[in-house]
């Protein structure tokens, strides 16, 4: 018995250590590769001596018209280099709404609730809690005031103040980190897939704030929880139309008018896991705004399975037997997810993975397909272009089996499990507060690339990459700053109730 | 005096806005489990209810006030796990199944609800019936577990004023630190600190060696009384009134001039003889027990968050001739100091509770006994004040259940500035009763205001 573990040991260090080597051997190939050349070259130049290279030099016979055309070759091939490449997309800052303390939801609390409300139906209740006890959710998180109430009043007009409430609070957060005033802002969008009324939740914070009345306003309903991510595309894609140009998008969902009241238990499992938050991010194309940006634009990739029937149906909202509508979640929601996921890496990955593991990837696909070998597909490994991951809040579920899809150790996960605790799923403002929880712990530098990655109904799996533009300094104000201290928690398996 | 009931009584005054749970703003340590003290088990078929009437100087928007007293009262739930959490009754071996409290952070209930009129016009025109739709109240569900055993309804008049309701079950609580709940929470949302905290903690043991007392009235009494049940209300024929009135110098007005008497004293002393004369009594008086706090005599703080108030019978040493009804008074008042002073010590109350602790498993009930309870402290040292321009003008207590007796008299401070020894009295007593002792020149001797006019659908002219 005490013999088996050792050989593996050893072998794992001596693996380690090939991997190492191999990684950093085609990494840096070729800076690698230069070295001999530099050196050759030098030792050239040596060994001709100063007489020789001036007679070299005096045989090119440099013509003055030569040297001018040759200079306006290059003065000419730099600009058309320059103007047509992608303007360069800064995230300035965001900020993140803290709901306030009244407005917190204990466990025993939404029980009691559920009970009173669903007297009939014990059995859902019974479901509820065992959702609740195994969802890695804690006491802390929130829900809006229209839920409170015994029974909820989901009515239109709580659903717009809940809206106000948080989109409005996360702007003036925003204006007052970034200084940004609101007649300045070109771009608005707005993203709440759940919440659509008529004026659009755009055109209420167009009303508030008395922005630009040629302003580009967009609101983006029924996308999903990764609507944040599409509507960061969406802000990109104009920044490259518009110059000298700013975005802001307000990325929320809204929880008030989309409480089940009914007893059908996958439709259940949304009130159980959804709770108040919103976001505000003020991106940027400007030249001035590249010193004071956090964050710089990589890569933004979008992938869709909504053609995949299975997909498309996965998280479907509907009317249950007695016509109450929710959202039913299918039982296969992981699976899909993992195909999502496995998708969006084949895409992203040779955009963001250093050359070692392409390589790797790519050679492991050759045996699989042309010579049929029986090789397990190689997971590239993505901890070497990350140094942080920001995975969309869905659920302990999703989280779980993105870690072991993606070979994540608990670090790379902390942010995102530990937004999930304190905040709940908060939809498409997740990836923010999980990103916010990283600067919170200091642990952003300048130069760390991030990954964030969100799901949405549909089926979509959305990801983009940015690129820390500065180190951050840990905000004194935010939502993490009262409570930053008691995390990382230990979440158990399952809360006993 | 008494009116014809109003056409206006019919509409619903009070309109019920929503009802929610509010939680303490930080998680409680999860899993705690409370064990009540056997002051807490004896007490446990009765609940309490108090009225807060508050009048404003400042017009607010509707909402305002509620919207600001349910984010102080969230903060001031932090200091009380107790009260959000939720009964459980778990046997653990040692004891057999008796009710716990386990902090699982559940809340309170909060009701909002608006009024017509302004608080005078209210207090000028209501009866005990419609007093308590200003205070919620729900009995115990079939599942305990879910059941708040707090309520707290805020009930904004629109004209002006405020009135906070706040009912709980007595197992938790009695009126004593029911009132502290609310000074804290008051204090919280004028200063934004909390002065009072409660203490939680067990009773403590006996302090000196024990010697059992020869002759322990308080123990003799709860042996005999905790063996009764209720007896039976006859509602049919003579159901129970409340009205409040306002002594503004009981002392004076009594010509005792004896060191150490107390206006809960003289009063108590007052409504016993004008009951017994009610009852037609000619020469014995109404059996009564007095509702005494006896923290100050277990030296606990005032702040000690559970039951410490205990019934203490009166006992007649001599046989009584109603001749003289002012000397009637006087011999009335002394028994009454008597106890007080003189049978009621530690080692009388240390005595009632080991025996609680060790041979009792039954609630008290006061059978038929007029009830005395002194709260005439409670208006110390500073008055409850929400918010600067919020004046409380009456304060209404409730206690029902077999405790309640045949009759109660609960002595209350006064609010209204009438003088540090005015004294507001609320009388509970079956009508016929009620209307024989309001027209007794005794009592009239004393110049009580009625706070209340009385009101009542079932008035039997006699």
């Amino acid at each position: 018995m005490s013999q088996a573990p050792m050989p593996d040991f050893s072998s794992s260090v001596k693996l380690k250590y090939v991997k190492l080597g191999y990684q950093y051997l085609v990494n840096h190939f070729l800076s690698l590769l230069l070295i001999p050349i530099m050196a050759i070259i030098a030792v050239e130049l040596l060994r001709m001596g100063p007489e020789e290279i001036l007679n070299v030099w005096n045989s090119l016979h440099f013509d003055i018209v030569q040297v001018l055309c040759s200079s306006f070759l290059v003065i000419f091939i730099s600009t058309v280099y320059f103007m047509s490449k992608p303007r360069t997309v800064y995230l300035v800052d965001y900020s993140c709404y803290k709901p306030p303390v009244t407005c917190r939801v204990p466990f025993a609390t939404f029980m009691e609730h559920s009970r009173l409300i669903l007297k009939d139906s014990p059995k859902s209740v019974e479901f509820q809690m065992r959702i609740l006890e195994r969802s890695g959710l804690g006491e802390e998180t929130c829900l809006p005031p229209a839920i409170h109430y015994i029974p909820p009043t989901p009515t239109m007009d709580e659903a717009r103040s809940e809206a106000q409430m948080v989109i409005f609070t996360a702007m003036d957060d925003l204006f007052k980190k970034t200084g940004l005033l609101p007649k300045d802002i070109d771009i608005l969008i707005v993203n709440c897939s759940l919440f659509s009324p008529t004026p659009s939740l755009s055109a209420m914070v167009i009303n508030k704030y008395k922005l630009r009345s040629n302003i580009k306003s967009f609101n983006l309903s029924g996308m999903g929880c990764s609507a944040g991510l599409i509507s960061v595309d969406l802000a990109r894609d104009l920044l490259q139309v518009h110059p000298n140009s700013n975005a802001v998008i307000v990325s929320t969902e809204i929880i008030t008018p989309n409480y089940y009241k009914g007893n059908e238990r996958a439709m259940l499992l949304p009130n159980c896991l959804f709770r108040m938050g919103s976001a505000a991010i003020l991106m940027s194309n400007r030249r001035s705004d590249r010193w004071r940006a956090k964050y710089k634009l990589c890569h933004l990739v979008r992938t869709h399975r909504g053609a995949d029937d299975k997909s498309y149906y996965c998280v479907y909202e509907q009317e249950d037997r007695e016509g109450k509508i929710g959202i039913n979640l299918s039982k296969d929601l992981m699976a899909i997810a993992g195909e999502a996921l496995k998708a969006n890496i084949t895409t992203i990955g040779p955009l963001v993975l250093p050359a070692s593991e392409q390589l790797l990837f790519l050679l492991s696909l050759i045996g699989r397909k042309i010579f049929n070998l029986k090789w397990k597909p190689y997971i590239p490994d993505f901890k070497l272009a990350f140094e942080h991951f920001c995975i969309h809040a869905g659920g302990r579920a999703v989280i779980d089996e993105l870690q072991k899809n993606l070979q994540l150790s608990g670090e790379h996960v902390e942010a995102s499990r530990m937004t999930l605790h304190r905040f709940g799923n908060t939809s498409s403002s997740s990836l923010w507060y999980e990103l916010c929880y990283i600067e919170s712990k200091g642990r952003m530098r300048r130069g760390d690339r991030v990954w964030q990655i969100a799901f949405g109904s549909g089926f979509k799996c959305n990801s983009a990459v940015w690129k820390c533009n500065r180190t951050i300094k840990t905000p004194k104000d935010g939502p993490w700053s009262d409570c930053i201290d008691r995390y990382p928690v230990f979440i158990p398996e399952v809360v006993k109730l | 005096m008494f009116a014809k009931e109003k056409t206006v009584m019919e509409e619903n005054r009070v309109r019920l806005i929503c009802k929610r749970t509010v939680v303490s703003t930080k998680p409680v340590e999860q899993g705690r489990l409370y064990r009540f003290s056997v002051f807490d088990h004896v007490m446990e078929p009765n609940h309490i209810r108090f009225v807060y009437y508050y009048q404003s100087s400042k017009t607010r928007e509707p909402g305002e006030i509620t919207k600001k007293l349910r984010e102080s009262l969230a903060y001031t739930l932090n200091c009380y796990p107790i009260v959000t959490g939720r009964l459980v009754k778990e046997t653990d071996g040692t004891e057999e199944n008796r009710w716990k409290v386990k902090s699982n952070d559940a809340g309170v209930r909060m009701i909002e609800a608006r009024a017509t009129g302004t608080v005078e016009e209210w207090r000028r025109s209501v009866n005990r019936e419609e007093e308590l739709k200003l205070v919620h109240w729900e009995d115990m569900y079939h599942l305990p577990y879910y059941w708040s055993t707090f309520y707290v309804q805020v009930t904004e008049f629109e004209s002006g004023g405020l009135a906070i309701g706040l009912s709980c079950t007595h197992l938790l609580a009695d009126p004593v630190c029911a009132m502290m709940f609310i000074r804290t929470w008051a204090d919280l949302t004028l200063t934004r600190n909390m002065m009072t905290p409660p203490i939680f903690h067990s009773l403590p043991p006996r302090r000196f060696s024990s010697h059992k007392l020869s002759n322990n009235q308080l123990l003799s009494h709860y042996i005999k009384y905790c063996s009764l049940t209720a007896p039976p209300l006859n509602i049919t024929e003579d159901h129970m009134v409340t009205i409040t009135l306002l002594f503004p110098d009981p002392m004076v007005q009594s010509g005792e001039n004896e060191a150490g008497l107390t206006a809960f004293e003289i009063l108590s002393g007052l409504f016993c003889v004008c009951v017994s004369r009610a009852k037609g009594k000619r020469n014995e008086l109404t059996d009564m027990s007095l509702c005494l706090d006896v923290r100050k005599l277990l030296r606990l703080d005032q702040s000690y968050f559970g039951n410490c108030m205990v019934y203490h019978k009166v006992h007649y040493s001599k046989p009584v001739k109603a001749i003289d009804r002012l000397l009637l008074l006087s011999y009335v008042v002394q028994e009454i100091h008597n106890v007080t002073k003189g049978l009621l010590d530690y080692h009388a109350v240390m005595d009632l509770v080991e025996w609680l602790g060790s041979n009792n498993n039954n609630p008290i009930s006061n059978g038929s006994d007029l009830v005395c309870t002194n709260l005439e402290n409670m208006g110390n040292p500073r008055p409850m004040m929400f918010e600067e321009d919020l004046m409380l003008s009456h304060l209404s207590c409730y206690v029902e259940g077999p405790v309640a007796g045949g009759g109660q008299v609960i002595v209350l401070p006064s609010s209204s500035g009438d003088g540090p020894m005015s004294r507001v009295v609320m009388v509970s007593l079956p009508q016929r009763e009620m209307v024989k002792v309001l027209e007794d020149e005794l009592l009239q001797s004393f110049s009580p205001v009625l706070l209340w006019r009385l009101q009542n659908k079932k008035i039997n002219k006699d």
